[in-house]
């Protein structure tokens, strides 16, 4: 008879495989439950929330699509949607083409880079609601320093109501947006310019490329990656925006800088629309979705074609 | 000696050298420009903090002629800050805890072990992380669970949001230890756990750091969940407390506004300023691989 060496019985074995199996479970659980309940549970129950008439007091009452229909034929909706893509346009660009600029003259050799990294990166630190309160007095029409520094330099023309004028408001919370996370983009993009090796720009230098066909033929596409990453995160975080327009604006003057989180927010939480404010947030969760997908289809589609 | 001198003088021809001039200036300069359109403003509020309301509208550009420290006890006074930044330490602290806490032990799951569904659930979490919830139903659960107005709830709102971001970044830093520790502490008699917890925690200072300090930062200037979940005066973090002061008393005392937003930042720049490269790595991980 031959000796095993196996300490457990079979059955008992098989318990203790089954366990081991079960085992990676465990350690993912407690992780999965935080995320499960608050992330995902309110993913899915708030549609059975968007269906229902609902001031968050008295009793629910359900009207179908009712909600859904509301918010198409609502004016508020377009105006608001198009403040949101005026918002996401005008950030992204201005992200992007800051942050690509200042990378790259960052990733040149040169005294004192660690200083300007640090600098610039600074209001990334900060919390939106400072940020949000320093630039309603820098704003400010009689007293800020904007105006001031516009006086100063005899630009009076240029001189506004940044804050109180529907015309300009937009593009002010635009500015401050800019001017907190351009940091973020930049190291991004420093980080994908540091991984570009230098044999590349040295065979475009012998082809006798110029400094602009380099950057255009060897830089660009080479931080695609990096590219799609810092267009994404901007892109999101313009449809998710809320801090800011709360904080500076209140979506004032006459909904000039209401956005769709804003909106959502107000129509909950001021008007107590529970039902109608669900609604929207769906609303706003597929066109996240769709930005997203389209923007991802037409960025990796560029790569093909090369 | 003299044919040195002309290898040299050829290298260096004069053109080459003023373009390399003039390429340094124009760098140093736009670089310049920016950092003082950045710095300025904060550099700006810190000198408005010691003005007096009237030096704030006379003498905007200069530095303040007497110091008025008065606004720094009117802000710490007026707007309970001492609550405030207890309130905001306690939730980031914890906040800090929860996600490294749970997201070390899901992320070294991920990394060294084969399960059933792991890709499915790294897949959901990547396509639902940036999603924006619905914020009606996430209010209504939490009222539910009687976990509005409460320290827990509001560590666990901001946790929720930062679990897969550090699962990932734990994952991707777990690969990269070799196998061989963990096979090593088990052959000793140590079980998968303690292995984990005693040989593996013990070497992952860089990924603990990255993501507490992600965490951190995002739950310290956190706004949005306090402004839906907190109620109470007590239990109100920094950000709510200077906008709530904001609302109140902004229009009338910007000195003192500007005093606590001072108060707010001072800390925090500074501690990025000794920190910066983990600052930097920690909030902008997870967009930039290894």
């Amino acid at each position: 008879m031959p000796v095993t060496s196996r300490p457990l019985s079979s059955p008992a074995k098989g318990l203790a495989r089954r366990i081991s199996k079960l085992a990676p479970y465990l350690w993912v659980l407690p992780a999965l439950t935080v995320y499960g309940i608050f992330k995902l549970y309110p993913l899915v129950s708030g549609l059975q929330m968007s269906l229902l008439r609902w001031d968050g007091i008295e009793e629910p009452r359900y009207i179908g699509l009712r909600n859904f229909e509301k918010i198409l034929s609502d004016p508020m909706t377009g105006t608001v949607l198009m403040n949101n893509v005026h918002y996401a346009v005008g950030t992204v660009v201005g992200k992007i083409v800051l942050s690509l600029l200042l990378a790259i003259l960052l990733h040149q050799a040169l005294k004192g880079r660690t200083f300007y990294r640090t600098s610039l990166f600074m209001p990334v630190v900060m919390s939106f609601v400072v940020v949000g309160v320093l630039w309603s007095w820098l704003f400010n029409p009689q007293f800020g320093l904007i105006n001031s520094f516009l006086r100063g330099l005899g630009l009076e023309f240029l001189v506004q109501d940044w804050l109180g004028d529907a015309a300009v408001a937009l593009n002010s919370l635009i500015l401050v947006d800019i001017w907190k996370w351009y940091g973020f983009h930049m190291v991004i993009f420093l980080a994908g310019l540091q991984s570009i090796p230098d044999e590349l720009y040295e065979a475009a230098r012998i082809d006798g490329a110029s400094v602009w066909q380099q950057f255009r033929h060897v830089t660009l596409p080479m931080l695609q990656p990096v590219m799609i990453v810092n267009v994404t995160i901007s892109v999101m975080g313009a449809f998710n925006v809320f801090d800011i327009p709360f904080i500076m604006t209140a979506g004032g003057p006459a909904n000039a800088t209401n956005v769709m989180a804003l909106h959502i927010y107000i129509r909950g939480f001021k008007f107590y629309r529970f039902g109608f404010s669900a609604a929207l947030s769906y609303v706003l969760l597929v066109i996240v979705t769709l930005v997203a997908a389209i923007q991802l289809r037409l960025m990796t589609s560029g790569d093909n074609t090369d | 000696m003299s044919a040195a001198r002309f290898a040299t003088q050829k290298r260096t021809q004069p053109g080459i050298h003023w373009r390399r001039i003039m390429v340094t200036i124009f760098n140093h300069s736009i670089l310049i420009l920016f950092t003082v359109i950045i710095v300025y403003p904060v550099l700006w509020m810190i000198l408005a903090s010691f003005k007096t309301p009237g030096e704030l509208i006379s003498n905007i550009w200069g530095l303040p002629a007497d110091p008025a420290y008065q606004n720094y006890a009117d802000a710490w006074e007026k707007a309970k800050l001492g609550r405030a930044l207890l309130n905001s330490g306690i939730v980031s602290i914890g906040a800090v805890l929860v996600v490294v806490c749970l997201s070390s032990i899901a992320g070294y799951a991920f990394a060294k072990f084969s399960f059933r569904f792991s890709t499915v659930i790294l897949l959901v979490m990547v396509f639902t992380m940036q999603a924006p919830v619905p914020i009606i139903p996430f209010y209504v659960l939490f009222v539910r669970l009687k976990l509005t107005d409460s320290y827990l709830g509001l560590i666990l709102a901001i946790a929720s949001g930062t679990i897969p971001l550090a699962i990932f970044i734990f994952q991707a830093f777990f690969r990269s230890i070799p196998g061989e520790l963990r096979e090593a502490a088990k052959i000793d008699g140590c079980s998968e756990f303690a292995a984990f917890l005693r040989v593996v925690m013990p070497i992952s200072g860089p990924a603990v750091a990255t993501v507490s300090i992600l965490t951190f930062v995002g739950a310290w200037n956190e706004y949005f969940m306090p402004l839906l979940l907190i109620r109470s005066d007590e239990l109100r973090p920094l950000t709510l407390t200077i906008q709530v002061f904001f609302l109140q008393f902004g229009r009338a005392e910007w000195n003192v506004i500007f005093a606590t937003l001072s108060i707010a930042t001072i800390p925090i720049i500074i501690v990025y300023v000794f920190l910066q490269r983990w600052f930097i790595r920690g909030l902008t991980s997870g967009s930039i691989k290894g």
